[in-house]
């Protein structure tokens, strides 16, 4: 008999970038979107408690082509985040019984998505109300 | 209308014959610097499975292919191996379910190679006995007692978690398990929940003791194609994920415990 060998193979190192990685690599990287506009959200903040000259800067940007072409592509990612958070969503939490039987991982992730949206609106449309 | 023609059962000699090319990554300690591939044909039923042109191989070309193999029917989890570059079952993959053109059939990804398709298991052996595999009663009884009694929905919270067949596939699947070997990985998760999920067991503080750090679930970045691998749907991304929020509540209501670690 041989002596034992074995051959350790090495992990390429850009899995990440290959199929069947490549969705959950997108995924991860949508959640760098979510930070980015977080970061636009708390630079508003800053600005406003700078006062108004910095603030009226602050508005001034928003309105520029660059700030529109990238709250589209922030959208974008978000809403791509929001969709694949949920179908996450069911493998992260203990399965759920409902009358002795499991609640199918895609009536969750159902449920969830449509909650979220329905909050969404609610907020823009609360927004728009105390804008106007 | 024409008449209703019963198909009589076919013989394995009037089935359709289809000649097969499969690249097998080849490896013998000792002997080989590394491993390299080696292109076999094979002929047989249209229908012949991985594992039966596997078989073949061994019988007519090549007797020094070494592979694992038992049941042939998906119950064992003996023959997982990647082919296409997919982690699968040999037994339960047929030829003609394959896109046309050579059929890639590697060993297991992410673990060492013995030789051929044969994969080092010494180390998932002893993740899965770390964890406890087994009924801790939360409460002894005698036969007289008469038996643990548990509802369907108790059943239900753990029931699929038991079907896991130890293939490995999922430790295959998994790019943080072939970052970091050390990884608890899917399989044994799932093995932990399963138990962990009885309502007639009493470890769930034992074993949660065995899965905090880097090597327990937070290894885990919820890829979860280790779920999309499994043959017998257990779904271990869910085990490993549902334990890292008990891993936490665990760590944060530790002063609280009225079970002290063993």
């Amino acid at each position: 008999m041989n002596e034992r060998r074995p051959y350790h193979r090495p992990m390429p190192g850009n899995w990440w970038a290959r199929p069947p990685y490549r969705a959950y690599t997108a995924r991860e990287l949508s959640g760098v979107a979510v930070a980015a506009y977080g970061g636009v959200l708390f630079a508003g903040l800053v600005s406003l408690s700078r006062g108004p000259e910095s603030w009226d800067g602050y508005l001034q940007f928003l309105r520029s082509p660059t700030s529109l072409a990238l709250h589209v592509l922030l959208l974008a990612a978000m809403i791509f985040h929001v969709i694949t958070w949920f179908q996450t969503l069911p493998k992260t939490m203990p399965k759920m019984i409902v009358g002795g039987k499991h609640v199918p991982a895609k009536k969750i992730t159902r449920i969830a998505t449509l909650a979220a949206g329905v909050a969404s609106l609610v907020l823009v449309l609360v927004v728009l109300g105390v804008a106007r | 209308m024409s008449e209703p023609v019963m198909s009589p059962v076919m013989s394995e000699s009037a089935m359709p014959q289809k000649t097969f090319e499969l690249r097998i990554l080849r490896y013998t300690p000792g002997r080989d610097e590394k491993p390299a591939f080696g292109s076999f044909k094979v002929t047989g039923a249209e229908g012949m499975s991985v594992l039966e042109a596997l078989q073949s191989i061994k019988d007519t070309l090549d007797g020094t292919l070494s592979f694992r193999w038992s049941c042939r029917m998906a119950v064992c989890g003996s023959c997982g191996m990647m082919i296409n570059g997919t982690p699968k079952l040999a037994c339960s993959t047929l030829l003609r379910d394959l896109p046309p053109g050579p059929v890639t059939v590697e060993p297991l990804q992410n673990f060492p190679i013995e030789r051929d398709l044969v994969i080092s298991v010494d180390a998932f052996v002893k993740k899965i006995e770390s964890v406890y595999p087994y009924l801790i009663p939360r409460e002894q009884k005698t036969v007289a007692e008469g038996p643990h009694l548990q509802t369907p929905a108790q059943m239900a919270a753990y029931e699929s978690f038991s079907d896991c067949i130890n293939c490995m596939l999922c430790y295959a699947a998994c790019p943080q398990f072939g970052e970091n070997p050390d990884f608890i990985g899917p399989g044994a998760m799932a093995m932990l929940q399963r138990y962990n999920g009885d309502s007639r067991d009493g470890g769930r503080q034992k074993r949660l003791d065995t899965i905090h750090g880097e090597n327990g679930v937070w290894s885990c970045t919820a890829v979860g194609y280790c779920s999309e691998v499994c043959p017998k749907s257990v779904d271990p991304a869910n085990a490993v994920n549902q334990n890292k929020t008990n891993s936490a509540f665990d760590f944060f209501l530790r002063f609280l415990r009225t079970e002290q670690p063993q």
